[in-house]
């Protein structure tokens, strides 16, 4: 783990990371990720799912149903004229 | 040339695919709710309807359907997206490895996966500096992507291509509007490399982004020069494309699976659907069954479903031929009129072409029948103003003792004076009804 | 820099502090089939902040309650407060807060574990209260054992996670933090059940309270690298075991040297992804300087209001998920997943539960944090882990006190089976004598 593969996975995530705090995850994350290599010791299992236990064919009925108010959220998101106001595109 | 395509279409559920919020929003954020804000600790619930449909999308499309499948988060920054990830796709779409004929030519069809639409932004402020006024009502609205082999040939190929589909998915899963219910991202390559058009809205658009690409391509290798792999942009107002400006780097998705879904087993719900008969499979039927042109049959069916019915009700009476003449010569012409009452009306009709087929009618007669049943002056049953019809047959028969004594030898007689008060009373009577009171008065005199 | 609160606050806090203090000895309320409770800062709640122990989320007043605490209020229950705790859960120890660091009942320089501190700290200062707290790799256990109370955590799913802000969606359970057994017995029904708000609350089996536990399974690999203390404190919390009758039988389970790789692989991988959507838009620190490109503008919010950390886990999970890493470690994760779980399933055949020290040492002071490399903190909880990574119900309770600090073990029974726990933690009340400490008001 040097310093550009952090440089670069902090630009994926959206991090600005200053040249000390790259030095210090660099130095972080090498030691966790030497450590994790023991994973590669593990067998491999064929069946595997996205969650400890079995969640299968959980489905809602096309409903329309509404618990929640809009005007109350928008206030929430702090809108203007109730858009919600963001960044430049570019 | 290869072109292939990418095709997002909104699928017409009521409510979002994983909240139940409807997918009829009007005034921005109006229609929104945490889950479709991605607000911390909120939780995507999958709605069945949108799930059904893509899968029988992927079973129509002539799809493996995978036994089983899960959603995964595809995460990008942007400020439509309220979460920063997509529910959407990715290592298990509902199909893969299908095709869809187009013009007698099979597309190879790669795969089809459900996923949810982000939310819109308007562009406001300088150009080149916009700042993004975000609706979020469209989040979380069903799309069904498509990705099609890079097997089309032609910018007119693709645009037929996404003519037929779109006319399929009409009537599969009633999806609904033309040109903005679909996206398109279409891959080309001229020569060597690829280019890929992004976000295309429409057909039209997508076959004039494509044109122009194949122009600019075929010049810079007509320079010698060479094409550069990249994503461009098509411009609708210019009529040109545009390198992508938006990405300052590649992203890296790190697709990873949506544990709040847990699994769908879609192989068993696969195999329990019919797939309907579509309006371009049941086309190419009729015109195997009563051999006629494609063209035809296209026509038919695609001019309303309920005419084609009504050509296969004929076809089965009087034969392809026939049936086509009536179809597309006088009922289509007063379809618009027709339809609404077919339900009174289709007895009547069929009557016609029948009577006229077995030579009990003439053609013209037949005709001015239809047309009296589609301007509505019809009357099935005599009523209290029928006066005009008993004196105008009186007068016939009176007028005519020669076809009286015929008709007590061969009631087919009565056909000429039939004939005489349907033409006298403009169609305004069924030839049934004057039938019924012509024999009436006749049996009378003999 | 610390800001001083102005003499308006100070008054605010003061009323706060003073209807706080009267809703906790209000014995009427208590009389009429109320109760008070708290709920972790992760947990949603109408009239409350829920900041998860993040300044990104300063500010953000949720539009609705979290299933278990609306449950908890329907059945009488009067939310007193938000519980401190590790930034969105990141931490053993409750010191990667964005809000002050809570600290240990028993001796102020300790903490009080994590990431539910706050929670334990709560539930062994006040006489007859209920905590939330939510575990995503011991979360609970972690705290309950350095606090002194008894932690439960039920099997992923039985308790909705609606209005739960996520850590790792696969991982994240709400559980109980409490003095009594009879708390247990009393609120995990309330809490329990399907959702239709949590798909993954909906396969649940009916919540059963009956069971007991007679057989217990320590496995080897789970006595290595205690600290003498808490080894002591165990071996004599087996020997009380057996002498009541219960059967303890040594095991191998050579899968759980996976666990903790395992769980901060798919925990940051999960976790990276959840805390994308905080980015300056639309709730908690919200970024006005809109004339921002839009990368520069998500990363200036994320940059100055997650905390180190969190930093770290989203560059850990980022990492474990990208291109070219995925397959080895977010995929391989994924597998190992399913080895723990079965690993468990064979145990179980012949026992009723998995026992073991909860922490490998006593709570430890602020200074001894400080001065552990982020592995070695990672490394801590290679006990409380493995049942949270298989999804199994676990309970932490009280078995000893080494110097005036509380040392706990942890029981673990298969999926659903928590009225086995509830069982064992209405045993061990009969036999082990709880301290709790002196409360100053």
């Amino acid at each position: 783990m040097d310093r550009e593969t952090v440089s670069k996975v902090a630009k994926v995530a959206r991090l600005k990371l200053t040249d000390a705090e790259i030095e210090q995850y660099a130095a972080d994350l090498e030691d966790i990720i030497e450590a994790f290599a023991v994973l590669d010791e593990a067998p491999v299992v064929e069946e595997y799912d996205l969650g400890p236990i079995k969640v299968e064919d959980i489905l809602r009925e096309d409903v329309v149903c509404r618990d929640s108010d809009p005007a109350e959220l928008r206030e929430v998101m702090g809108t203007k004229d109730d858009w919600v106001r963001g960044p430049r595109l570019s | 040339m290869k072109i292939g395509l990418e095709i997002h279409v909104q699928l017409p559920t009521r409510s979002k695919l994983f909240c139940g919020c409807s997918t009829a929003g009007e005034t921005p954020n109006s229609s929104v709710c945490p889950t479709c804000l991605g607000l911390p600790g909120s939780r995507p619930f999958l709605n069945r309807q949108a799930l059904e449909m893509g899968v029988l999308i992927a079973k129509f499309l002539n799809c493996k359907i995978a036994d089983r499948v899960w959603f995964a988060r595809k995460t990008y920054f942007y400020p439509d997206l309220p979460k920063n990830f997509q529910i959407t796709q990715y290592d298990s779409p509902l199909g893969t490895d299908g095709h869809f004929t187009v013009g007698g030519r099979s597309i190879g069809i790669w795969r089809v996966h459900i996923e949810e639409d982000p939310g819109r932004i308007r562009r406001v402020g300088r150009s080149g500096e916009e700042v993004a006024l975000v609706d979020y009502d469209r989040s979380g609205i069903p799309l069904v992507e498509i990705v099609t082999a890079p097997d089309m040939s032609s910018p007119a190929e693709a645009r037929d291509f996404l003519t037929d589909l779109i006319i399929e998915l009409r009537r599969l899963i009633g999806v609904t509007g033309e040109e903005q219910t679909m996206r398109v991202d279409a891959n080309i390559s001229v020569g060597e490399e690829r280019v890929e058009i992004k976000n295309i809205t429409g057909m039209r658009n997508v076959e004039k982004g494509l044109k122009s690409e194949v122009n600019r391509q075929t010049k810079m290798l007509a320079a010698g020069k060479r094409i550069v792999r990249e994503t461009r942009h098509f411009d609708e107002e210019r009529g040109v494309t545009m390198p992508g400006r938006e990405k300052e780097f590649e992203e890296d998705y790190g697709y990873i699976g949506e544990p709040d879904l847990g699994t769908y087993r879609i192989g068993p719900l696969a195999a329990s659907m019919a797939i309907p008969e579509t309006p371009l499979v049941r086309a190419a039927r009729l015109s195997k069954e009563w051999r006629m042109g494609d063209q035809a049959a296209r026509q038919i069916v695609l001019t309303d479903w309920a005419l084609a019915d009504m050509f296969e009700i004929l076809a089965a009476k009087v034969g392809g031929e026939a049936a086509m003449s009536w179809t597309m010569g006088p009922l289509s012409s007063s379809w618009k009129d027709l339809r609404g009452r077919l339900l009174d009306l289709k007895g009547g009709i069929v009557d016609i072409v029948v009577s006229v087929a077995s030579g009990e009618m003439t053609d013209s007669e037949g005709r001015m029948r239809i047309s009296a049943l589609s301007s509505g002056k019809e009357a099935e049953a005599p009523g209290e103003n029928e006066g005009d019809l008993d004196a105008i047959i009186v007068q016939l028969v009176d007028e005519h003792p020669e076809v009286v004594k015929d008709y007590q030898g061969n009631e087919r007689a009565a056909n000429f004076l039939i004939g005489q008060v349907m033409k006298a009373m403009r169609g305004k009577y069924s030839s049934k009804v004057v039938a019924e009171r012509m024999k009436k008065e006749l049996e009378k005199r003999v | 820099m610390t800001t001083f609160p102005t003499a308006d606050q100070l008054r605010s806090i003061d009323e706060r502090h003073q209807v706080f203090c009267e809703r906790l000895e209000d014995p009427l309320a208590l009389d009429q089939g109320t109760f008070h409770f708290s709920a972790k800062d992760n947990l949603c709640s109408r009239g409350f902040q829920a900041r998860a122990g993040s300044r990104i989320l300063k500010g953000y007043r949720p539009p609705f309650d979290a299933t278990p605490i609306r449950k908890l209020r329907e059945s009488g229950g009067l939310l007193l407060g938000k519980t401190n705790m590790d930034e969105f859960g990141f931490g053993t120890f409750s010191t990667n807060s964005g809000f002050g660091v809570p600290r240990n009942p028993f001796d102020p320089e300790r903490s009080c574990g994590g990431s539910s501190g706050g929670a334990a700290a709560a539930a062994s200062l006040i006489p007859q209260h209920v905590a939330l707290g939510v575990s995503t790799g011991g979360s609970i256990s972690c705290p309950a054992a350095f606090c002194g109370v008894i932690g439960l955590t039920p099997t992923y799913g039985r308790v909705s996670r609606w209005g739960l802000i996520d850590y790792g969606n696969s991982l994240d359970k709400v559980g109980l933090l409490t003095r009594t057994a009879r708390d247990l017995e009393r609120y995990l029904p309330v809490i329990s059940g399907p959702d239709p708000k949590d798909p993954t609350s909906l396969t649940q089996p009916v919540l059963d309270m009956r069971g007991e536990v007679e057989t217990v399974a320590v496995p080897d690999e789970a006595l290595v690298g205690l600290s003498p203390e808490v080894a002591a404190s165990f071996r004599e919390a087996l020997k009380e075991l057996e002498r009541n009758g219960v059967k303890v039988r040594e095991v191998k389970m050579p899968s759980l040297r996976y666990a903790i790789p395992a769980y901060y692989i798919l925990a940051t991988s999960e976790a990276s992804t959840n805390l994308a959507r905080y980015c300056g838009m639309r709730f908690g620190a919200m970024n006005q300087e809109f004339d921002q490109g839009f990368n520069d503008f998500f990363a200036q919010t994320r940059s100055e209001d997650f905390g180190p950390e969190a930093k770290r886990r989203i560059l850990l999970g980022t990492f474990s998920r990208m291109v070219g890493f995925r397959n080895r470690y977010y995929m391989k994760a994924l597998q190992v997943r399913q080895l723990i779980i079965r690993e468990y399933r064979r145990v179980f055949d012949s026992c009723d539960a998995v026992l073991t020290p909860t922490m490998p040492f006593v709570a430890p002071r602020f200074d001894e944090i400080a001065r552990m490399r982020p592995l070695e903190m990672y490394q801590a909880d290679f006990l409380t882990v493995p049942p949270n990574l298989a999804g199994m119900p676990h309970l932490s309770l009280p078995c000893g006190y080494s110097h005036g600090m509380p040392v706990g073990m942890q029981a673990v029974t298969p999926q659903w089976t928590e009225g086995s726990l509830v069982g064992l933690a209405r045993f061990w009340e009969e036999e082990f004598h709880y301290r709790f400490p002196e409360v100053m008001v």
